[in-house]
This record gives structure tokens, C-alpha cells and sequence, in this order.
């Protein structure tokens, strides 16, 4: 008797579930502090500032909608950084995944020396942004660079590039396609890895084309390796800061971000709001506008996914 | 299950204990860590102070500077400069890096500021934006009081231009340490090779004459740009001396007030606009392709041999290692200005607000923006604000170069040039104001819109800017 008691007195005051739990819980603290004290603090603070006049150095006042009407009616760069953002993004998403599947279709087969070829061409995608920018931007030397002898060579006319108002953005696209299409291609490989033999030895049996074949098989079949791409693709560009703000700055154009603010990307925009004039409020405001678009984009992209994406099994997004 | 437990302890320590003692060992750490003292004194960068350190006294006050050079030349001379402080107060230590940004690294004026709003700033900081414009966000400490009983920086000892530029609202809140004087470079080889002078005597003294001088230079063959005169609208920083040349101003400090939108501006954006049909084709894309023309360093159109003349600082007669014979001018004057004025480009010092050491910060501030500034000026050629810098003290590069009588010829003519400035760097939202009339004089060079439509915009913008300052 006395055994059973010592026995239950023993009994551990948690059960040992959520004693795991528990031990869990602890072993994944750290990253919880710091992902609470260095990524949801600052978002739930910027959501405050936006609504807010805030200098850094004074205590934020509170002035509602003030700066989402500022941006609307009197910020005279504001639909600038929109518009270079939104043709940026239109062209050089498309252009990335399209580059990337070439890329992917090309190295899928089981030739000598392949893993090779994968390696190059994934390679630009590690390469830092800063020096992408700078080796982009001696390529593009108007004068000298590598590219306008390209040019020249081919009997075309030498392109302005960064120095140019109307070459600066598909400049950038270029240097986007080159080091963006890495990572895509990879994807876009795994995914026609798993594109069962089956069905394209059966298509081709039924006589079909190479094209068909990729029209009406390999294609559906990778629609959600391209959804994923695609959805990443774009909030990448509509971050692109980087690439935008070194060549801008290597372009000699002052204080401009590249001839007419043509490279003037609304994340730049927004740095300079909070780092050069120390407008963190409006900012902040300006970060909210750019989570809610792409929040919206997102969720009419995963909408719209229920009419293209073709899942194996038959399931659609 | 014994057995287990019995192989554990032959081996000394188990799963358990050692979990036990790393955490133990860990916590113990982190305990130490956060009980340390602050961080040991930086050491310089560029090696040892040239002078003998002093033996810490017992109330010796240790104080911090913060800046953003990083050169090698930079490295080498403050850390002498800070010694011969050092020499001069042993009772204040001044800890210091020259590394390019904060202690610590990330960008220096947003460390800076979060460590101002905080409350634990550095005693003391260099500043290459102008004080006015943090003075009027509330982060600097007003320096007038230190001023009045200061023993080299009284407020009449420097050049009126560079001290403006630390003020605001009737504050001082910095000091000027260099006011690198902006001047017209010119190749005297090509100017010979041409058969034109090159003495300052018989250089243009109006923009016209400018303008005559700069086609004789420049070549266009088959469509392509062999060879520019000057480019003036080249170099962003003097805009507010374009301006003055031209008899206007951007910014009254005074009234508070904007003028972009003056006629003078909108003449002196027009004569630009002339300038560049007439000699460049109209096209400012198509310069551009050619290279980048406002400035006298390796990179520039200038020392590449593409242009005849540049617009620069005093710094580059010896920063930017010119290979060929050149001279610098002063600024001609626009059909609506009176006279020759010039703008500059200081190294700033200031203290933070909530600066621990307020006296000792002064004291190094001081130091370093007159007496101290003499070693600097030394190896590099920017003109000093400081208005008692000895006489006879030049730069041992410049010397080197173009001997001493030369060397003593520049120096005055930048000090002389000191005397007119244009009023510039004054404005409690500078930067945003650079931004936006650069941004409206791209716009009128590319000709999307006409010289008073773009100031009447810029004029609009940063006006309404300045109110929101002003009343924030």
C-alpha cells in the first residue's frame, strides 16, 4: 500500500504530451523571442507609424489617413516608383519564368556533362546583388561596355542603357532575367522530373508531336511549379531594390535614381523616405500600400489558379 | 538498463549532465556578456597616435567620435590628429574608428539617429549632411553658448558661408571643419594645344563668355562626341551657386521661405537649356552616353580627355591626381547676377543630442575644426572654414606637384574664393529639396517641361515640405 502511494506521489504534474510539447515549445523559444521582437514588432509598429507623422528622433503624432493622401495627391515621385515598378514587374516576371523554363527543358535530358551546364547557369542567381549591379553596369557601359560592341558588331545602334531614360528599366529586366532565372529553373526541373514517363511515352504512341506533348502534357502537368514560381516571381520584383539603387548610383545621374527617376523602384522610393528624409511615418504608410497589393495579388492569383493549375491527381488549387 | 547507466558513469558524465552543464556554462556566459563593461576603446585604424599618450589622470573623461572616413589617408592623419588633442587635454580620452560608419557597422546616420533617439549618442560626430538640417529635427545640441566662451571657435572665426550652414532658426548647431571651395578645373595642355590661355586673368568672367569658350573645344565628327567644352549643369552640388551666379537664391534662411520659382532661376535654367542646343545637339541623353563630365577624378570625362574642363572642389587638386597641366577658375557670372560667387562642401562636427560629455565633445569639436584641421589640410587639399589657419601651411602633395609658389597661389585663390559664397546647405529639409529641384533640372534638360513650369512645381513641393517641418 505504502508503495502505491510513494508510487502515485511520484506521478509528474504534467502529462508527458505535454511535456513534449513543452520541451518543444523551449527548444524553438529562441527563434520565437526573436522572431516576435525582430519581425512582428516592427511590422505591428510600421502598421501604427503608417497612421502617424514619425521623424525617428520625436515621438510619433497620430494623423489618421494623412500620409496615404500625401502619397495619392501630393508626393510628385509616388505614381513614378509605381509605374517603373508595375512595367518592371510585367516584363521582367514573364521573361524570368519563360527564360527559366527554356533553361529547365533544355537541361532535363541526361546528356554528358549536364550537371555541368545546371550548375552554370544557376550560378548567377548566388551571385551578391552589388556586384551583379556593377558587372551589369560596365557591360552596359554606353561607350565601351561589352554589350553596345554587341551592338555594333550586328550593324545596331549603340543603346543608352542606365544613361538612358528609356533603356534604364529593360536594362534592369536584362539583369533580371540573367541572375533571377537560376532558382525558377531548378524549380521548373524538379517539376518535370516529376512529370511521369507514362503519360508522355502514351502521348507519344498516340502519335503526338514534341509540341503537343509539351502543350497538352508537360505543361498542364507543371502549371503548379509555374503558380509557385510565378507568385514568388512577382512579389520579388515588386521588392527589387538592390540591382535598381547600385546602378542608379554608378549611372552618374546625380540624385536622381537614373535619368527622370527611371529607375526610381517604389522600394527605393520608400528608402528614401525613411533613410534620406527620415519620413518614417509616410514610409511606413508606403510599406502597408505595398503589403496590401501584394497580399491582393496574391489572393487573385490563387483564385485565378483554379482555371490553369492542373494538379495530377486531379485536384485543383 | 544497468548496465546502461553504469557506462555512463564510467565514462564520467551522461546525457543529462552534460545538457545540465552546457546549459549551466552557457547561462554563465550570458551572464558575463551582459555584465560587461562597454566595449574597449576602438583603436585607430591606421596605427599609432604620433603622440606620446598621455598617463590617464584620475578624472580623465573618455569620450567617443563618430565619423564616416575610411580612406587611407584618413586612417593615417585623424588618429595623428586625435593624439596631438589627446596631448593637448590629457584629461580627455577620445575613443574613436575610422572604419567608414558606426562602431559596429550599418549605416551611419541610421545608427546614429536610433542611437539619438534612444539616448546613448556618441559625444561627438562628423557630419557630411549639413547640421542645419538635423539641428532643425532636434538632434543636435545647440553650440552657441560653447561658441561665445570657445578659444578658437568664436562665431566670427570662420568664413560666414560655412558657419551658416550649421545654423538654423538662430541656432548653431555644428561646426565647419573644411569648406572644400567648388572651382572650375581646366586643361592647360589642351587649352595651349588650341592656342588659348589658360591664365585665370584671361578667363570668361560671364556665362556667355563661358559659353563662346566651351564651343571652341567642343568636336562632334560623324554624329559622335569627340571632345566637350564644359558641361555646367554636371555637377549637382552647385546648383545653389548656378543660382547665386545668376543673381538668385534656392533657400533664404532668414525668412524661412523657398525661392525656386525666381525669374533668375528660370533664366539661369533657360540659359542652360540654350546651352545644350547649341553645342550638345539638344540632346542630354546623347552627352550622357559619353561619360560623366562633372568631376576631375579618373572616372570623369575630364581626366579621360574628353572634355576641356570640369567643375570640382578644392579636394581634388590633390585627391584626384590630375596627370596633366591644369588650372582652376572661378565661376563666371549670369546675365542677371552681379558677382563671381563659389559654394562648398564641408566636413561638418557636431554633438548629438543627450551627448554625455557635452564640454569634453566641444573641446575634440573645436580642435578638430581649426588647430587640429592644419594636419589635415596638410595632406589633402580641403580648404579650410577656420579664418585664422596660419598662413604658410599648404598641402605637401600640392607642393610636391606644382612646387611651393604655385602650391601657396591655389591656396589663396580658394581662401579668397571662401570670401563670396553662395548661401547653401542651410535648409532644415536640404536633402529632399536637392532631390527635387535635381529631379526638375533632369526634367528640363530632357525638355518634358520648361524652366518656370518645373521651379513653379519644385517651388510648390518643397515649400509645403518646409511648412510641415516647420510645424512639425
Amino acid at each position: 500500500m505504502g508503495q502505491t502511494v510513494t508510487a502515485r506521489s511520484y506521478k509528474p504534474f504534467l502529462s508527458k504530451r505535454l511535456r513534449e510539447n513543452l520541451k518543444g515549445y523551449l527548444f524553438i523559444l529562441p527563434w520565437l523571442i526573436a522572431l516576435l521582437v525582430f519581425n512582428a514588432y516592427p511590422i505591428l509598429a510600421s502598421l501604427y507609424f503608417a497612421l502617424t507623422d514619425y521623424n525617428v528622433l520625436s515621438p510619433p503624432v497620430w494623423s489618421g489617413l494623412n500620409n496615404f493622401q500625401a502619397m495619392f495627391t501630393t508626393d510628385p515621385l509616388f505614381w513614378k516608383a509605381v509605374w517603373n515598378t508595375i512595367y518592371y514587374s510585367l516584363l521582367s516576371v514573364p521573361l524570368q519564368l519563360l527564360f527559366a523554363l527554356l533553361l529547365a527543358l533544355l537541361l532535363n535530358g541526361r546528356s554528358w556533362g549536364i550537371g555541368i551546364f545546371r550548375t552554370l547557369y544557376y550560378l548567377p542567381g548566388l551571385m551578391p546583388a552589388v556586384a551583379t549591379a556593377l558587372l551589369w553596369y560596365v557591360l552596359l557601359d554606353p561607350r565601351l561596355g561589352l554589350i553596345n560592341s554587341g551592338l555594333t558588331a550586328l550593324g545596331l545602334p549603340r543603346l543608352g542603357w542606365m544613361r538612358s531614360a528609356d533603356w534604364s528599366k529593360p536594362a534592369l529586366i536584362l539583369i533580371a532575367v540573367w541572375s533571377g532565372s537560376g532558382v525558377p529553373m531548378l524549380i521548373f526541373l524538379a517539376g518535370l522530373r516529376d512529370i511521369p514517363k507514362t503519360l508522355l511515352e502514351a502521348a507519344t504512341i498516340d502519335g503526338a508531336t514534341a509540341w503537343k506533348r509539351f502543350w497538352y502534357v508537360v505543361l498542364p502537368l507543371l502549371s503548379p511549379t509555374i503558380f509557385f514560381n510565378l507568385l514568388i516571381g512577382i512579389i520579388s520584383s515588386f521588392q527589387v531594390f538592390t540591382v535598381a539603387f547600385i546602378a542608379s548610383e554608378a549611372s552618374g545621374s546625380g540624385n536622381n535614381v537614373g535619368p527622370l527617376n527611371s529607375m526610381l523602384m517604389y522600394m527605393i522610393h520608400l528608402y528614401r523616405n525613411a533613410f534620406r528624409y527620415y519620413q518614417m511615418g509616410y514610409a511606413s504608410a508606403l510599406a502597408l500600400l505595398m503589403l496590401i497589393v501584394l497580399l491582393l495579388l496574391a489572393l487573385l492569383l490563387a483564385r485565378s489558379s483554379s482555371l490553369w493549375v492542373h494538379y495530377e491527381a486531379g485536384e485543383r488549387a | 538498463m544497468a548496465q546502461v547507466d553504469k557506462r555512463n558513469r564510467a565514462n564520467g558524465i551522461n546525457r543529462r549532465d552534460f545538457l545540465r552543464w552546457s546549459g549551466l556554462t552557457g547561462g554563465s556566459l550570458f551572464l558575463v556578456a551582459c555584465a560587461a563593461p562597454a566595449a574597449p576603446a576602438a583603436q585607430p585604424a591606421g596605427g599609432e597616435s604620433a603622440a606620446p599618450a598621455a598617463a590617464p589622470s584620475a578624472e580623465q573623461t573618455t569620450i567617443s567620435w563618430w565619423n564616416q572616413f575610411s580612406s587611407a589617408t584618413t586612417q593615417e592623419v585623424f588618429p595623428v590628429v586625435v593624439g596631438q588633442f589627446e596631448e593637448l587635454y590629457p584629461d580627455v580620452k577620445v575613443e574613436f574608428e575610422i572604419s567608414g560608419g558606426p562602431p559596429g557597422g550599418g549605416d551611419y546616420i541610421e545608427v546614429l539617429l536610433a542611437r539619438i533617439a534612444a539616448g546613448n549618442p556618441p559625444d561627438t560626430i562628423t557630419l557630411w549632411t549639413p547640421p542645419s538640417q538635423f539641428g532643425a529635427q532636434g538632434a543636435l545640441v545647440a553650440i552657441d553658448d560653447f561658441m561665445a566662451n570657445a578659444k578658437w571657435a568664436k562665431p566670427d572665426a570662420f568664413f560666414e558661408g560655412p558657419l551658416k550652414s550649421c545654423q538654423w532658426n538662430g541656432s548653431t548647431y555644428g561646426l565647419p571643419a573644411s569648406a572644400g571651395a567648388g572651382s572650375i578645373f581646366v586643361n592647360a595642355d589642351k587649352f595651349a594645344e588650341a592656342g588659348i590661355s589658360a591664365a585665370r586673368a584671361d578667363f570668361p568672367t560671364t556665362w556667355a563668355g563661358l559659353q563662346e569658350l566651351s564651343a571652341q573645344f567642343t568636336k562632334w565628327e560623324g554624329g559622335d562626341l569627340k571632345q566637350a567644352g564644359i558641361v555646367p549643369w554636371a555637377a549637382g552640388w552647385l546648383k545653389p551657386v548656378w543660382s547665386a551666379l545668376n543673381g538668385g537664391q534656392l533657400f533664404d534662411a532668414d525668412a524661412n521661405t523657398y525661392a525656386v520659382d525666381s525669374p533668375q532661376n528660370a533664366e539661369w535654367l533657360g540659359e542652360w537649356v540654350t546651352w545644350l542646343d547649341a553645342e550638345y545637339e539638344g540632346d542630354v541623353e546623347k552627352l550622357n552616353f559619353y561619360g560623366t563630365w562633372g568631376s576631375a577624378y579618373a572616372d570623369g570625362a575630364f581626366q579621360l580627355g574628353l572634355s576641356a574642363m570640369t567643375l570640382d572642389g578644392s579636394w581634388a587638386c590633390t585627391d584626384a591626381e590630375i596627370p596633366f597641366a591644369w588650372e582652376v577658375m572661378p565661376f563666371p557670372v549670369g546675365p542677371s547676377g552681379s558677382q563671381s560667387v563659389t559654394g562648398f562642401w564641408p566636413n561638418w562636427w557636431a554633438m548629438p543630442k543627450g551627448t554625455p560629455h557635452p564640454d569634453e565633445g566641444f573641446l575634440f569639436s573645436e580642435f578638430l575644426c581649426t588647430e587640429g584641421w592644419i594636419t589635415w589640410y596638410q595632406s589633402v587639399m580641403d580648404t579650410p572654414a577656420w579664418k585664422a589657419f596660419p598662413e604658410g601651411v599648404l598641402t605637401k602633395k600640392l607642393v610636391d606637384t606644382v612646387g611651393e609658389e604655385r602650391a601657396q597661389e591655389i591656396h589663396n585663390f580658394y581662401a579668397a574664393q571662401l570670401e563670396h559664397t553662395a548661401a547653401m546647405w542651410n535648409s532644415p529639409i536640404e536633402d529632399f529639396a536637392s532631390d527635387t529641384l535635381d529631379a526638375a533640372i533632369d526634367e528640363v534638360l530632357h525638355k518634358t517641361k520648361s524652366p518656370a513650369e518645373a521651379l513653379a512645381e519644385v517651388q510648390a513641393s518643397v515649400e509645403a515640405k518646409l511648412q510641415e517641418r516647420l510645424a512639425g
